[in-house]
C-alpha cells in the first residue's frame, strides 16, 4: 500500500486541470481531422505538425475494462481503476464509483462526476448512468 | 533473406539456479551467469567485445548507466554495446541487435546477462519508474492508483467479455506450466496445482488471482553470441537466430489499442518473415508468462490461434506435450522464477530445447524454437526463432 499521488501539473494540462475545478472535462481535437485526442499533448497526434485545440468533452462514455485493486494500491484499497470509452471515441483511465464491483459490466454506459481521492485535487470520475424514467 | 538471419549464433546459455539470494548484490549474481554462459561456449571473458545491459531497474543493482557500471565490475571494456531497456523482453531485442552487430563485423563476441535480487534488495523503488510517476503523460493516471497488475487485469476483463474467456482457462495457463515445472530441479514451484486452486487463491487485481500471477525469486542467467562461423568451433551445438522482430508501442494505460492487440502483432511477423519459416514449423516456444493472460494474448497476437480463441486453444491442451505448441517447458515465469525482466529466461530455454537440455519438459528432436517476450504492460514486444 502506497500513499495516493498527487498529479505534476505544467503548461501543456493546465486547460484540463482548470477544466476540472470547473466540472468540465476539457480534452483535445486535431484542428485538422476534427479526430479527439486523449493523453493532452502540445502536438496533434491526427495531422502532422498541427496544434491540438481544447473542448469540452460530453462526459458520457462506456466502461472498456476494469480491475477491482485489492493489493498493491493506494491506501484506500479496495477500489475500481477503469478504462473509460468516451463518445469521442478516446479512452481515458479513471475510477469507477457509486456502484457495486460485481455489477459492473464492460460496456455499461457511465458518466463523469468529478471528485478528490484523497487529497488530490478534483479530478474526472465515471458512475453509472443513472436510469431515467 | 535477411542479411541477419542465421548470421549469428548462441554458443553458451546459462541460468542461475538461485532463486534467493541474500545479500548478494545482482552484479556479483549477474557475473556468475556472465562466467557460466562462456563456461558453456567455451570462450574467455578477454575475447568480449560485446555486451548487452539493462540493469537499472529496481533490484538490478545498477542505474541510468548500468552498461558502464556493469562493464567496470566485469573488468572488461566493451566496443559494442547495447543497453535498451523496454522491460522484460529487452534480452530477446538485445540478442537481435547482436546479431546485426556481429553480421555487420561491428561484434564477434556478444553476452547478454540479467540479474535481480528482488527478494533482497533493500532500497526504494526508483522515482523514474513510468509507472509511478505522476508527471507528464501520467499526471492522468497515477492518481487514480492503477497497479501493474491492474493493467494486465484489464486486459483479461476485456478480453472476458468480448470473447467469454473464462477464469477456468486463464487457470488453465498456471497449471500447465507447473506441470513442466514439476520436473526442473531449479523451479520455485514444483507442486501440481488444479484449477479450483487458482480460482481459490487471493485475488489481486480482478480478474487475477494470485496464481495468476508469477513467481517472485531472485535470479539471473546469460547467453553468448558469435558469428555462425566461429560457432562451429564452440563446446555445444550452436543455436542460430533466425528471424527477429521487435515493436515498442505505448506505456499509458488509456493509449491501450481499443482491439488490445499488442506489440506482438507487430514482432512476430517481422521475426516469421525474418527467418523465412511459418507457424506450423515451430517444435517449442517460451511466450513470456508474467501472468496467465500474458501468453494468451501473444498465442493470438503471434497468430497460433485466431483473435478471441486462446482460452479455447489453452483448454484444449496445446501448449504441453502431444498440443500443437508446448509452451514454457521450465515452467515458465509463473512456476519456475520471475526476477522482474524474465526475457533472458526465454532465450536460455529456446536454446536448451534445441539442444535437448530442457530441464522441465523437453520436446524430442526440437529444431525450430519461438522466443517472444514482452515489456512493461504489453508496452513492447520481442520476438526471436532460433535454429539449428
Amino acid at each position: 500500500m502506497s500513499a495516493p499521488s498527487l498529479p505534476v501539473t505544467d503548461l501543456v494540462s493546465d486547460p484540463f486541470w482548470e477544466g476540472a475545478r470547473a466540472g468540465k472535462l476539457m480534452i483535445q481535437r486535431c484542428p485538422v481531422t476534427g479526430r479527439h485526442q486523449w493523453y493532452p499533448r502540445a502536438h496533434s497526434l491526427h495531422a502532422s505538425g498541427a496544434v491540438p485545440d481544447w473542448v469540452e468533452a460530453s462526459g458520457r462514455g462506456t466502461v472498456f475494462s476494469f480491475s477491482t485493486i485489492h493489493r498493491g494500491g493506494q491506501g484506500d484499497a479496495p477500489y475500481v481503476c477503469a478504462l473509460v470509452m468516451l463518445e469521442e471515441d478516446v479512452l481515458m483511465l479513471t475510477r469507477l464509483e457509486g456502484i457495486a464491483a460485481d455489477a459492473i459490466r464492460v460496456g455499461m454506459p457511465v458518466e463523469v462526476a468529478f471528485g478528490a481521492i484523497a487529497g488530490s485535487p478534483v479530478l474526472p470520475l465515471f458512475r453509472p448512468v443513472e436510469a431515467r424514467a | 533473406m535477411s542479411a541477419i538471419s542465421r548470421a549469428a549464433s548462441i554458443v553458451g546459455a546459462y541460468e542461475s539456479p538461485r532463486r534467493q539470494a541474500p545479500r548478494l548484490h545482482p552484479f556479483a549474481l549477474q557475473m556468475e551467469c556472465v562466467m557460466g554462459a562462456l563456461a558453456d561456449a567455451g570462450i574467455t571473458l578477454s575475447e568480449v567485445d560485446g555486451l548487452c545491459v539493462a540493469a537499472g531497474d529496481w533490484a538490478e543493482g545498477g542505474g541510468v548507466s548500468s552498461l558502464t557500471e556493469f562493464a567496470e565490475y566485469a573488468g572488461i571494456t566493451p566496443t559494442y554495446f547495447d543497453s535498451t531497456d523496454v522491460g522484460g523482453c529487452s534480452y530477446i531485442v538485445h540478442a537481435g541487435h547482436a546479431a546485426a552487430a556481429i553480421a555487420a563485423g561491428l561484434a564477434e563476441v556478444v553476452v547478454i546477462s540479467y540479474a535481480s535480487c528482488p527478494r533482497w534488495w533493500p532500497l526504494a523503488t526508483p522515482s523514474f519508474d513510468p509507472f509511478v510517476l505522476p508527471a507528464g503523460p501520467g499526471q492522468f493516471e497515477i492518481p487514480y492508483g492503477p497497479t501493474l497488475i491492474s493493467a494486465y487485469a484489464m486486459y483479461a476483463q476485456r478480453h472476458m467479455a468480448l470473447y467469454g474467456t473464462t477464469s477456468e482457462q486463464l487457470a488453465k495457463v498456471a497449471v500447465t506450466f507447473r506441470q513442466h515445472a514439476a520436473g526442473n530441479p531449479d523451479a520455485r514451484f514444483r507442486a501440481p496445482i488444479t484449477v479450483d486452486d487458482v480460482l481459490a487463491s487471493a485475488p489481486i487485481a480482478s480478474p487475477l488471482r494470485k496464481l495468476d500471477c508469477c513467481v517472485v525469486t531472485d535470479g539471473g542467467g546469460a547467453i553468448v553470441m558469435t558469428s555462425r562461423e566461429r560457432a562451429r568451433d564452440c563446446r555445444k551445438r550452436p543455436v542460430h537466430l533466425a528471424g527477429f522482430g521487435s515493436a515498442a508501442a505505448r506505456t499509458q494505460l488509456s493509449q491501450i489499442s481499443p482491439d488490445i492487440a499488442t506489440p506482438a502483432a507487430i514482432s512476430g511477423p517481422r521475426a516469421f518473415a525474418m527467418a523465412g519459416v511459418d507457424r506450423d514449423t515451430i517444435d517449442v516456444a517460451q511466450i513470456y508468462d508474467a501472468f496467465t493472460i500474458t501468453p494468451m494474448l501473444a498465442l493470438e497476437d503471434l497468430g497460433f490461434c485466431p483473435k478471441g480463441e486462446s482460452g479455447g486453444f489453452v483448454d484444449d491442451g496445446h501448449l504441453t506435450l502431444g498440443g500443437r505448441l508446448p509452451t514454457n517447458t521450465d515452467g515458465g515465469g509463473l512456476s519456475s522464477n520471475h526476477p522482474g525482466k524474465r526475457g533472458i529466461f526465454t532465450l536460455i530455454e529456446g536454446v536448451r530445447q534445441l539442444r535437448g537440455e530442457g530441464p522441465g519438459i523437453q520436446v524430442p528432436d526440437a529444431e525450430v524454437a519461438l522466443v517472444h517476450g514482452l515489456g512493461g504492460t504489453f508496452c513492447a514486444a520481442a520476438t526471436a526463432i532460433l535454429t539449428v
